[in-house]
């Protein structure tokens, strides 16, 4: 009853019967919300960030260029602007251009990076403008695009697809998604145990100048601190020595004073007495004998010991700590809470968690392409440097001009060759990675958005911890729980949910200032003893110390306020970790974060009137921010708030509201319908198999020449459709078609998930697919002054018509559209010049060139009908030739279909419809799936789906299929009842063979189906007789190859089993590799045409057969001297 | 299999020579493209040309 008073008894009872006000239409913030932020605007914003204000900063940090060789000569950058994308026309001329010219001609969306410098030339100073320094790939639909801004109309002219993503860039004509890279947090102390059990902290720092690692290590009660530049571990004592705390009761007060941490801390300062080290002086003499000694370039002045441990201290060692004049007060306390974390991990504090995603930073394209301009623009300007230092001192008549050495290529070569491999290896940070980019998926709409939201962690996929790959409670709302690859990577390649936004850097001037007008005092100001004060909190920002705080509930709330008021960014978050007792401000760039609703007494901000509001489009989502009714959260500023899922959870506690719980699945599993009454493995293959559906990929597929594109020739939208669905926009470019399913068996062809389809229903176009492919061609120039040609076709000598390979050629050479080709026909019949290289001197030069043959020819085991053929130049200004491809492919047996529930099967039977079974409206279906398919499965969605489907039919409407909502089945059934239907979706069928009724009532209804990429057509293979490898001469490998069928360990052992010797010798011998050798009887060594080279006779020289490859194994034991020898005898002795 | 290889066996046939490419773009003008030029449509400037469909006139 206490209980109760305490919570409803500041309540009228008329407040205390009220319902609670539920909001209408929740949901339609989320297209208000995806019209700002989302899904792939986390991209696009990050490259905005870097193109507009990021590159700036870089330009700001290596502003000045200076020579050795003459001290009045400098460099100097003004400003640096990255411009709008276009191509050289000719010399000098350029005219904007658009991404799929930049797709169709194979070259790089890229725009100009020009700078504004000050430099002296002679003894003038010169200010020029608008200098290109290179070019920079420019990510689609950011703010340099042509697209941004524009209307789908135009869009339309610009032959660009309105609902495509952008987020991507255009490099030499491929499309390349730099992927979201996850990383453990920069600058954050981590106190973890490792194998032993032992605790220790580490810090990883990263400035814009260092990146450095520093742990703390606790050997026999003792602390030390490791770093890489030191060769040693130094006592922690010593390093507070030598940052000028030399008093050991000062040391101790800042670790702290409470009887178990002082016992704790107690031998290493007795190491350090031991070690005789008193005095700062003595301190940095130890740490400069330790230090490890590097490489030095450019060997500036002689440092001593003393300095250069003082400098270390003061640069490298935690680096992130600002030291300014050798002021260490900041670094001492961030060092002493470093150690009171680990005393403290030793008791009741536990260590923390890696996996927890607030430790987590998301890289995005933004960051990693500063990372590489800044490498890249570094580079430039030594090379600035050196070529100043080389020509200065040579006097010439012209004065030394820095813009004719100005060279545009590095920046832009280093740019394109990045993203082109994904290689990105910057010395300076020590990173090298692979992979960092992939092709964009086009196999459908939803392949290309689910790779934009795809995220891959840098752990190594081999090791077995489960800790990274499984699903962590702070990933909730903000990562996709289905969507995870299967496999290697499983739960290390993650998406990003629905509403998940990732958060760019932020100024942290204003924030510092607004913490001390709230009462943070600053830590230069402490003694050290305030940090361990019960009621004292630490106050961070963005890992560094910013002070201490004495009423840590005010400043979070005002903290928030202010935020809520518009004072501060939405994206700067604060939270208050009680038992470290700190209060973090974050405003650093890569945090999830997602949007709630704010809950004020009880009550949700945003009412129906706000969403009316909304709906009529007086507001948008930018309003409910600014008039805080919605706020962004970020994972460790959610652990500090109370968030209801629904209205009538909401109690006095709540501080959030969630927007709509659907939301926490990401873009793929977004597509099922009703997937929280699915088994979750059978969501996450539906999220692998989804990407592998063919449909549509854009309104401008026709356009497009892709090397491989799958379209399904008539798409459905699904008759059960989801929130999502509608919310991306998938019912405009959707892959796969509503079938009518009967789940029954049918012959003996439906087992293990085949399926058996209806011939008519083929016949109407169900599951035909479009499959393109591309082929290539470009007429280069050669440096000789020689060039490819495209000859005529060749003519027949008594007919005076064309061969057959040259059939579909025009007179020109190249094939027209319209044609069919079959294998091995010739597309283009070009021809090279034998010599391409500039003749030698002296050599006789023959006057007219040689030309050699090199047709592009067709290969394939079906005909292909040439749809387009596009002729253009490409960057290098080389003629290019793309012919599409076309083949229209309908169904067949072995082809592989899934409906939208984890439920693949391959087509099994094709049956005319007359013997296919119809209920008795006449209804055959497309698709009969084996009931056997369910119960261990357990997708009860797709049974809803199916009703659902059913129902919608029935009343020519769509029915819902959301997570945790969606049309009720209780409705739904109703409404088949209404129809004269059975309630629970059975129908009585007529067999189509026999004409009888069966003898069960059969699940009937539609299901929306995909066909995937599988299809037999690309996969069947099989060889008699072919290609053999070279160096064993066993048959090659693989279809691509024409390789053959192995008979594999396993068979192998069968057949030993068995003892079928005749046949295991014919498998792997006489049909493989048979070889016949000669062989020395003596010496048991091989001979050769019957000599045997060791014995020099041919008296024991035997012939026999030996597989190649043994022969071969004995060869190559020879060359490393060991010596294989055969013992012969008669088989009959 | 499904894919496309060149092909470097020499036939022995001379063939005629080659003469100059009808080919069709967007802003419907026909442009005679005459080898190792610019490709340029002569009206738009655009730089992008397909092949037209048809090899004979046509219906």
């Amino acid at each position: 009853m206490d209980v109760l008073a305490e919570e409803f008894g500041s309540l009228t009872p008329e407040q205390l019967a009220a319902p609670i006000p539920t909001v209408e239409e929740k949901w339609r913030l989320l297209p208000a919300f995806l019209k700002v932020k989302g899904l792939v605007k986390q991209h696009i914003d990050s490259f905005n960030y870097f193109i507009n204000v990021e590159i700036k900063k870089i330009m700001k940090a290596n502003e000045k260029v200076t020579s050795d060789a003459d001290p009045m000569w400098y460099l100097k950058y003004l400003n640096i602007y990255v411009g709008l994308p276009d191509v050289e026309e000719s010399f000098n001329v350029t005219r904007p251009v658009s991404p799929h010219e930049c797709r169709l001609r194979d070259m790089t969306y890229s725009a100009p990076i020009t700078v504004d410098i000050e430099y002296t030339r002679g003894s003038q100073r010169i200010i020029r403008n608008a200098l290109p320094i290179g070019r920079m790939p420019i990510m689609l639909r950011s703010s340099n695009c042509v697209l941004t801004g524009k209307t789908p109309a135009e869009f339309a002219k610009l032959n660009e697809c309105p609902l495509d993503p952008g987020g991507y860039f255009i490099v030499k004509g491929v499309e390349k998604v730099i992927l979201i890279q996850e990383q453990l947090s920069k600058n954050r102390i981590i106190v973890e145990a490792d194998r032993k059990g032992t605790v220790g902290a580490s810090v990883t720092s990263s400035t814009h100048e260092k990146k450095s690692r520093t742990n703390m290590a606790v050997k026999q009660g003792r602390f030390y601190l490791r770093h890489n530049t030191l060769s040693e571990d130094i006592p922690i004592v010593i390093i507070f020595k030598a940052m000028g705390v030399e008093s050991d009761q000062e040391i101790v007060q800042m670790i702290g004073t409470e009887e178990h941490v002082m016992a704790a801390f107690g031998p290493s300062l007795e190491e350090c007495q031991k070690a005789q080290i008193f005095t700062q002086m003595q301190a940095l003499k130890y740490i400069g004998n330790k230090v490890r000694r590097q490489r030095m370039w450019g060997g500036g002045p002689k440092k001593t010991k003393i300095e250069e441990a003082r400098e270390l201290l003061a640069s490298t060692i935690l680096t992130h700590v600002p030291v300014k004049e050798f002021n260490f007060r900041a670094k001492c306390i961030y060092t002493a809470v470093m150690v009171r974390r680990v005393i403290l991990a030793q008791g009741d504090n536990k260590v923390d968690d890696r996996d927890y995603y607030g430790n987590k930073r998301l890289e995005l394209a933004g960051q990693l392409l500063s990372l590489l301009f800044e490498d890249l623009f570094k580079k430039f300007n030594s090379e600035m440097k050196k070529i100043a230092d080389q020509v200065i001192p040579k006097q010439r008549a012209a004065q030394f001009d820095v813009v004719k050495h100005m060279r545009q290529d590095q920046i832009t070569n280093g740019m394109v060759n990045a993203i082109s491999t994904g290689n990105w290896s910057l010395k300076r940070f020590k990173m090298d990675r692979q992979g960092v980019t992939q092709v964009l998926s086009r196999l459908s709409y939803i392949s290309a958005l689910g790779m934009m939201t795809r995220i891959s962690s840098q752990f190594e996929k081999t090791r077995k911890v489960s800790g990274p790959r499984s699903l962590q409670p702070s990933q909730w709302g903000m990562l996709c729980p289905s969507d995870t690859p299967e496999g290697e990577a499983c739960g290390l390649v993650k998406n990003l949910a629905l509403m998940t936004h990732i958060t760019t850097d932020m100024e942290d001037g204003p924030i510092v200032k607004l913490a001390s007008n709230l009462g943070v005092e600053d830590v230069n100001l402490l003694c050290g003893e305030e940090l361990s004060y019960p009621n004292v909190f630490l106050v961070f920002l963005n890992g560094n110390i910013l002070g201490v705080i004495r009423d840590h509930k005010k400043l979070v709330n005002t903290f928030r306020l202010m935020r809520r008021a518009g004072y501060i960014n939405e994206f700067v978050s604060i939270s208050t970790n009680l038992t470290d007792r700190c209060v973090y401000i974050s405003s650093d760039g890569g945090r999830l974060c997602r949007p709630y609703i704010i809950v004020k007494k009880q009550k949700p901000a945003v009412t129906n009137k706000h969403m009316e509001e909304l709906a009529q489009g007086y507001r948008n989502f930018e309003d409910f921010l600014h008039e805080s009714l919605v706020e962004y959260l970020d994972v460790n500023e959610e652990n500090d708030c109370n968030i209801a899922l629904y209205e009538h959870t909401i109690n006095k506690d709540t501080t959030h509201l969630e927007i709509e719980p659907f939301t926490l699945l990401g873009v793929c599993a977004g597509l099922i319908p009703y997937p929280h009454h699915n088994q979750s493995p059978r969501n996450t293959y539906q999220c692998a198999m989804g990407k592998q559906a063919m449909g549509t990929i854009g309104y401008n597929q026709r356009n497009r020449i892709d090397t491989l594109m799958y379209l399904l020739a008539y798409p459905q939208k699904p008759m059960v459709k989801t929130k999502t669905i509608e919310l991306i926009e998938f019912e405009k470019l959707p892959a796969g078609q509503n079938a009518t399913v009967a789940v029954m068996s049918y012959s003996g062809y439906d087992i293990e998930d085949a399926l058996v389809l209806n011939k008519a229903s083929l016949d109407r176009g169900f599951g035909r697919c479009l499959v393109y492919k591309n082929a290539k061609c470009t007429l280069k120039r050669y440096t000789n002054q020689t060039f490819d040609k495209v000859m005529g076709p060749m003519l027949d000598a008594a007919t005076r018509k064309p061969i057959w390979r040259h059939e579909i050629l025009d007179a020109d050479g190249i094939c027209s559209p319209g044609e069919k080709v079959e294998n091995k026909q010739v597309l283009v019949n070009k021809s090279m010049p034998t010599v391409t290289q500039i003749p030698l001197e002296g050599s006789n030069v023959p006057q007219q060139p040689q030309y050699k043959d090199v047709p592009i020819t067709y290969k394939g085991a079906t005909d292909s009908y040439i749809e387009k053929v596009m002729i253009s130049s490409n960057a290098e200004d080389a003629f290019l030739i793309k012919m599409l491809l076309r083949q229209t492919r309908r169904p067949e047996i072995g082809d592989k279909f899934s409906s939208r529930h984890g439920q693949k099967g391959v087509c099994g039977l094709i049956v005319p419809q007359e013997d296919m079974p119809f209920c008795d409206s006449g209804i055959c279906p497309d698709i009969i799936m084996n009931p056997h398919g369910f119960p261990s499965r357990m997708t009860v969605g797709k049974l809803i789906e199916l009703l659902a489907g059913k129902a919608g039919v029935l009343d020519g409407r769509f029915h819902y299929g959301t997570a945790f909502g969606g049309s009720k089945v209780k409705d739904v059934c109703e409404d088949l009842v209404r129809h004269g239907y059975n309630y629970l979706g059975k129908d009585y069928v007529t067999s189509g063979i026999t004409g009888e009724p069966l003898e069960a009532y059969i699940y009937f209804g539609p299901v929306y189906y995909q066909k995937l990429k599988h299809m037999v057509l690309d996969k069947m293979h099989a060889r008699a007789r072919g290609p053999r490898a070279v160096l064993t001469r066993q048959p090659t490998e693989g279809r691509s190859r024409d390789g053959g069928l192995r008979l594999g360990e396993m068979e192998r052992d069968c057949l030993i089993g068995y003892g079928a010797s005749m046949l295991l010798l014919e498998r792997l011998m006489i049909s493989s590799d048979a070889f016949e050798v000669d062989v020395c009887g003596q010496c048991g060594l091989l001979g050769y045409s019957g000599w045997c080279h060791y014995c020099k006779s041919s008296c024991h020289v035997s012939s026999l057969r030996i597989p190649y490859a043994c022969k071969l194994l004995f060869q190559e034991l020879q060359s490393m001297n060991i010596i294989p020898r055969l013992k012969l005898s008669k088989y009959n002795e | 299999m499904w894919g496309l290889t060149v092909d470097t066996q020499k036939d022995a046939k001379p063939s005629k020579q080659q003469p100059m490419t009808f080919i069709y773009r967007k802003c419907l003008t026909e442009n005679e493209i005459i080898s190792r030029d610019p490709i340029r449509c002569r009206e738009c400037q655009y730089r992008i040309m397909y092949r037209k469909r048809t090899k004979t006139g046509g219906f």
